[in-house]
């Protein structure tokens, strides 16, 4: 076959070492310029079909959410869409003032609420009343969904976002043709959000914890092990107390909003059938006018070393399951590599020692899996395992045999057949990833703000081409402790005795 | 050879001509969306396809792309899921799966496993309702070895049975575990009361259907359906598709099976079921919800105007009604969306769903109504007509955004006798859709008097009974059936293998000659209860004269009685007071006379029993009643190492294990003295015997004497 000049990533397949050449017929295709204000962009050719996706990374996230406010992190992602002081409003000026007063009135209420036992009944019923009269006030100047409407009339497609632990993204895509909508638009809502239907969409949310956590066993099992393993790192929740949810105010967030979303705080991908350029050009255009702000502040709480395994029980009628994790450093740590092969080698594919040990030769589980990173890599997180046990098998037995598992990594080393396994894994993945517009854009933009450089996406696979056998039992037994373990299982509600 | 050239289509369909390029003029920041000015969009390059038929009759279609050093590919077999029989539901799922794990003539699954996941490589299989499908994708360096293991599994697949084991044992747990999560209930038991739960579009897996399914049907399903004519496959990635042509012809040269041609869908004609469903799960507090009708095909003339008018009302996005109502406005919900879900061959499901809290189910439901009956009734504006109409015009190209979206849709479109270029047909007609087509279609294809409402969750929180929407209330009953054993196959070979089995159980425990001479027979046990948080210790005290059983259980409440005349007579007394027997304490005593050791381990010389062997060192008693306990012996001893059975539960019955150990001698007869028991896959008690008596003179009088 004659046509290797058109494989750009050919070089990859020679060997596993060459993850240094791939790159440098990558970065022929990206363009990477910081504006005045601190914004930086990163811009991806991949002229393939006229089509570009952009994403919108933030570095903040749940994490950064105080005691009292957690939550606000998710809800202001939620604000993001409701477009603009020019988009979504039938006349700006009229609802800008009842969004004035519909803060006035609730800072009212909260302090009357404020006094307690020797609150009004009546005071507070008024001001319920006259705050439900001022957001359907406010309702009555909105064009509901101007902004999703402009971007999917315009052909976008996937209009998303999400919020991590770590970070805030929003993205989408559209014809190539279009890209300069996402410019305005986008320069405008990270400009000046406006708090449109904020104590609405708070309902919303709420429904969105009572889906994801409260009417879902798995979600609360996970919820539990965030909550029993971290009891001061706010890694503890991620979408918010309900209780905190439901008092979080427009104010709030838009301080949150004027705190963290800096353009040093944020980095911004184009993939696609782009013209550098003309990014270029158009990010000056848009994005230069952004205020600075001053680089917001690390977290800098530290979850105190955990002294002993905790257990928690999560009663529910579902089926059984258990999770368990193990405190670990955050993922710019030098052991992360080790790690991440550790958790390859137990839980990818047939091959994992979880799926054939537990599913197959012992058959006591539907499902095993480990996960290197939970629920953090900017934060010293979690290396998590977790099982589900078969039809008449047991919790406790399906645990026992991940210990077992657990113990005998931590003393005796991987074959080589295993590692190199794991390494044409990890590089072939690469090479898969480059096939969506999307999935690139979100990478770079993760390894640049999480690691410093989107080269990082590259240089992981060397840093992973270096773990040697010992590496990954040396850093099993580092980590894999009984004394950072916390476990959290399904558990029957109890029932009336009977025989 | 076809070339099929479909990019003389495009600019007539969606795309607008290529516009002469123009040099950037530098433009000032756009204050608003109206001083923006696009450049024309630019013309999508259509991937070129080649297709053939192969000597042997499988269609195969080749799309060469060398943007990145895959191959990637997809054999597309016509079977389906609702071919199964009844008896068999769930034989398409197993046989997709095993077609993969079970291996091949040449390699086990295992070796496979090893192969593939070393190379970074991988082939699955799998069959649907209306399909089947077997893919493999690779690094190109290894393409020609993955190719020949794809090759392998589709045509020599050896579904050995301990891969058959596995996955039965992972799909009985699928079924233990179907009513843990709101959402799918909704939509499976949406479906089966739209289709007709008996019908092969409705019907679902069961324990006993499951156990129907052996390595025979696995063999046969492959002879059935996987034969060369009715196979379509499609390759696409880092080849020159001449050279590929040639290594398929030489790799496929010897798979020349023949078969008849599988015959059509079974039809879908399940008249409406109007009323409202609701599947009680009192764990959330949320009401997961799913209402609606059968809707069509993607062949009926209206569809472009169905999905139109759907799109309107709850389509994908932020920007359908629904989602401005129930969402933006009301704060109900999270998600709520309406589906046309047309299929290419058989008719689907048309469908709002969504998920609001329990308190608000009955106002969500009516402000969904409202907005059904609006858009049945008025015209959708020109601005809707228009952003929806726009939307689909200007995202068209996210449908060519890869090469690989063309290959798979001509493949669909082959597969399923559509013509090639159906979606530039349907983009064309999409376009021509007005106001008056969404409304007409609307009131013709959305009939809310037909309408079924499956609810699921707590009603005890909902602000207004479901009963007020004027409906009849209809209760979902989420129960799993139990496995029913009989079906392990008894032939003269088992019934002799597990009188053997049980004559070793006999001697390992001292003998037939003891275990006659039991007439009475008593034991005190320490019960530790695990079910209860914190555990409850229960001593517990039973005497049995056969077919008489009574029992104490003091407990830390006070004490419990229990007495069972063995013919449905006796009584209850516990704490407030003394009552007659009630059913289900007397079905418990029933239980327990049937797994008494003693007469248990005797009975093959039961006429009511039988004893069959289900294994080399297990055996399966069953009695005329149908209670049936099977046992397993310790290889090496001969005594029973566990046993399995059913309990009741709160939930219906569940599968028990009791595990014996702390075997001990008790006037000649091994017994044992420390029983662990499991229920529904959970610890349930641990049993410590402190005490057997045999042959204790127990008298009538003394077992039925109220205390």
């Amino acid at each position: 076959m004659g046509l290797s000049w058109l494989r750009p990533l050919a070089p990859l397949l020679l060997a596993g070492s060459l993850a240094a050449q791939d790159l440098k017929e990558f970065e022929k295709k990206v363009t990477e310029f910081t504006l005045a204000n601190g914004l930086h962009f990163i811009v991806l050719q991949r002229p393939q079909a006229p089509v570009v996706s952009m994403v919108t990374f933030v570095n903040v996230g749940s994490a950064n959410d105080q005691t009292g406010r957690t939550g606000l992190a998710h809800m202001f992602e939620h604000m993001a869409f409701k477009g603009t002081d020019t988009l979504g409003t039938k006349n700006w000026l009229e609802e800008k003032k009842t969004l004035a007063l519909i803060e006035q009135i609730y800072d009212r209420l909260e302090a009357e609420r404020n006094k307690g036992p020797r609150a009004s009944k009546e005071a507070v019923a008024k001001l319920e009343a006259e705050l439900k009269a001022a957001i359907e006030k406010a309702n009555g100047f909105v064009e509901k969904e101007a902004y999703s409407t402009l971007i999917q009339q315009n052909g976008g497609v996937g209009m998303n976002a999400g919020t991590s632990t770590d970070y805030t993204v929003y993205f989408y895509s559209l014809p190539s043709n279009r890209l300069e909508l996402w410019f305005l638009l986008t320069s405008q809502v990270f400009r000046q959000p406006v708090m449109r239907e904020f104590y609405k969409e708070r309902d919303v949310v709420r429904e969105e914890r009572r889906m994801r956590i409260e009417s879902n066993a798995q979600g609360k099992m996970v919820e539990t092990l965030q909550m029993s393993a971290f009891l001061a790192h706010p890694q503890r929740t991620l979408i918010g107390h309900a209780s905190d949810i439901e008092n979080l105010r427009a104010r709030d967030a838009e301080a949150f909003f004027r705190q963290y979303y800096v353009p040093t705080n944020m980095v911004m991908v184009i993939a696609g059938d782009v013209d550098p350029k003309e990014a270029r050009r158009l990010a000056d255009t848009y994005f230069s006018a952004m205020p600075t702000g001053p680089t917001p502040p690390r977290v800098l709480t530290r979850e105190p070393d955990q002294e002993g395994e905790r257990r928690a029980a999560v009663e529910t009628p579902s089926q059984p399951l258990i999770f368990f994790g193990y405190k670990r450093p955050a993922s710019d740590h030098a052991d992360d590599a080790a790690l991440s092969v550790l958790s390859s080698a137990l839980a990818s594919g047939r091959t994992g020692v979880l799926y054939k040990e537990l599913v197959e030769q012992k058959k006591i589980a539907l499902a095993a899996f480990a996960s290197a990173n939970f629920i953090s890599q900017k934060y010293p997180g979690m290396f998590i395992f977790g099982a589900m046990p078969g039809v008449g098998k047991t919790l406790d037995e399906n645990e026992k045999a991940i210990l077992e598992i657990v113990e005998r990594v931590k003393k005796e080393k991987f074959d080589d057949a295993v590692l190199s396994r794991v390494k044409n894994q990890v590089r072939a993945g690469l090479v898969r990833a480059l096939d969506s517009n999307f999935g690139m854009a979100q990478q770079l933009a993760a390894n640049y703000m999480l690691f410093g450089d989107w080269r990082r996406m590259f240089n992981r696979i060397q840093e992973i081409e270096k773990v040697t056998a010992e590496d990954v039992r040396r850093a099993a037994a580092t980590y894999l402790s009984d004394t950072h373990k916390t476990v959290v299982y399904t558990k029957a509600p109890a029932k009336e005795e009977k025989k | 050879m076809l070339r099929i050239t479909l990019i003389l289509l495009i600019g007539a369909a969606a795309f607008g001509q290529p516009a002469p390029v123009k040099k950037a003029v530098p433009r000032p920041a756009a204050r608003s969306v109206k001083d923006l000015k696009f450049p024309p969009m630019k013309q999508v390059r259509l991937p070129d396809i080649t297709s053939f038929t192969m000597a042997n009759g499988m269609k195969v279609f080749l799309l060469e792309n060398h943007e990145l050093p895959l191959v990637r590919g997809s054999a597309t077999i016509r079977a389906g899921n609702v071919f199964d029989p009844a008896s068999k539901t769930g034989l398409s799922d197993i046989f997709g799966e095993v077609l993969r794990t079970g291996g091949t003539k040449k390699q086990t699954g295992d070796q496979l496993n090893e192969m593939l996941e070393g190379i970074a490589a991988s082939i699955e299989s799998g069959v649907g309702e209306t399909s089947g499908s077997l893919s493999f994708n690779t690094l190109t360096e290894h393409s020609d070895k993955v190719l020949e293991t794809f090759k392998d599994i589709l045509t020599q697949p050896e579904f050995r049975q301990d891969k058959i084991d596995i996955l039965k044992n992972q799909y009985r747990g699928v079924i233990a575990r179907r009513n843990d999560e709101p959402g799918p209930i909704a939509s499976r038991e949406f479906d089966r009361l739209l289709y007709g739960p008996a019908t092969p579009w409705g019907r679902m897996m069961e324990y006993e259907t499951l156990d129907n399914i052996r390595r025979e049907d696995l063999i046969a399903y492959h002879q059935r359906f996987y034969f060369p004519s009715n196979v379509i496959l499609s390759i696409q990635g880092d080849f020159v598709t001449s050279t590929m042509r040639q290594k398929l012809e030489k790799l496929f040269a010897d798979w020349t099976v023949k078969n008849e041609a599988v015959p059509p869908l079974p039809p879908v004609s399940q008249a409406p079921v109007p009323g409202v469903h609701l599947a009680a799960k009192n764990d959330v507090n949320q009401t997961f919800f799913r209402i609606g009708h059968l809707g069509g095909t993607l062949r009926d003339k209206d569809y472009a105007a169905l999905e139109v008018m759907t799109d309107i009302l709850g389509g994908g996005g932020f920007t359908s009604r629904l989602l401005k109502k129930i969402r933006s406005d009301m704060g109900l919900a999270y998600n709520v969306s309406a589906s046309w879900n047309a299929q290419y061959d058989h008719t689907g499901t048309f469908y709002i769903s969504g998920s609001t809290k329990s308190e608000s189910t009955v106002d969500a439901i009516r402000a969904i109504l409202g907005e059904v009956e609006r858009i049945r009734t008025t015209e959708v504006t020109d601005e809707e007509l228009r952003i929806a109409k726009e939307s689909a015009v200007n995202s068209f190209v996210f449908n060519f955004d890869s090469p690989g979206k063309t290959l798979g849709r001509l493949v669909s479109y082959e597969y399923h006798g559509y013509p090639k270029d159906f979606i530039f047909q349907y983009q064309k007609a999409l376009e021509a859709v007005t106001k008056a087509d969404v409304l007409r279609v609307a009131k013709e294809h959305v009939k809310p008097e037909n309408f079924t409402f499956v609810t699921v969750g707590k009603p005890a929180d909902f602000k207004t009974p479901l009963s007020a929407l004027n409906m009849p209330v209809k209760n979902i009953d989420l129960t799993i059936a139990e496995p029913k054993r009989t079906e392990a196959a008894a032939t003269p070979q088992t019934l002799a293998k597990g009188r053997e089995l049980i004559q070793r159980l006999q001697q390992a425990v001292g003998g037939v000659e003891k275990l006659s001479g039991v007439k009475d027979y008593s034991h005190t046990a320490e019960v530790k209860v695990l079910t209860v948080p914190g555990g409850l210790k229960v001593t517990q005290v039973t005497r049995i004269i056969p077919p008489k059983i009574r029992y104490e259980q003091k407990l830390p409440f006070g004490q419990i009685s229990v007495y069972y005349d063995g013919a449905g007579g006796g009584w209850f007394k516990g704490p407030q007071g003394a009552s007659p027997l009630p059913p289900p304490v007397a079905k418990q005593a029933r239980d327990e006379l049937f797994r008494l050791h003693t007469a248990l381990w005797l009975s093959d010389r039961n006429s009511d029993r039988t004893v069959n062997a289900i294994g080399p060192a297990a055996f399966e008693i069953k009695d005329k009643e149908g209670n049936w306990i099977r046992i397993h012996l310790d290889e090496k001893t001969g005594l029973p190492a566990k046993a399995n059975y059913t309990a009741p539960d709160r939930g219906g019955p569940v599968e028990a294990e009791a595990v014996y150990s702390d075997w001990k001698e008790v006037d000649g007869i091994r017994l044992p003295h420390k029983i662990n028991v499991a229920q529904g896959g959970k610890p349930a008690a641990e049993i410590m015997v402190t005490e057997y008596k045999l042959n204790g003179s127990l008298t009538v009088e003394e077992l039925s004497k109220q205390p």
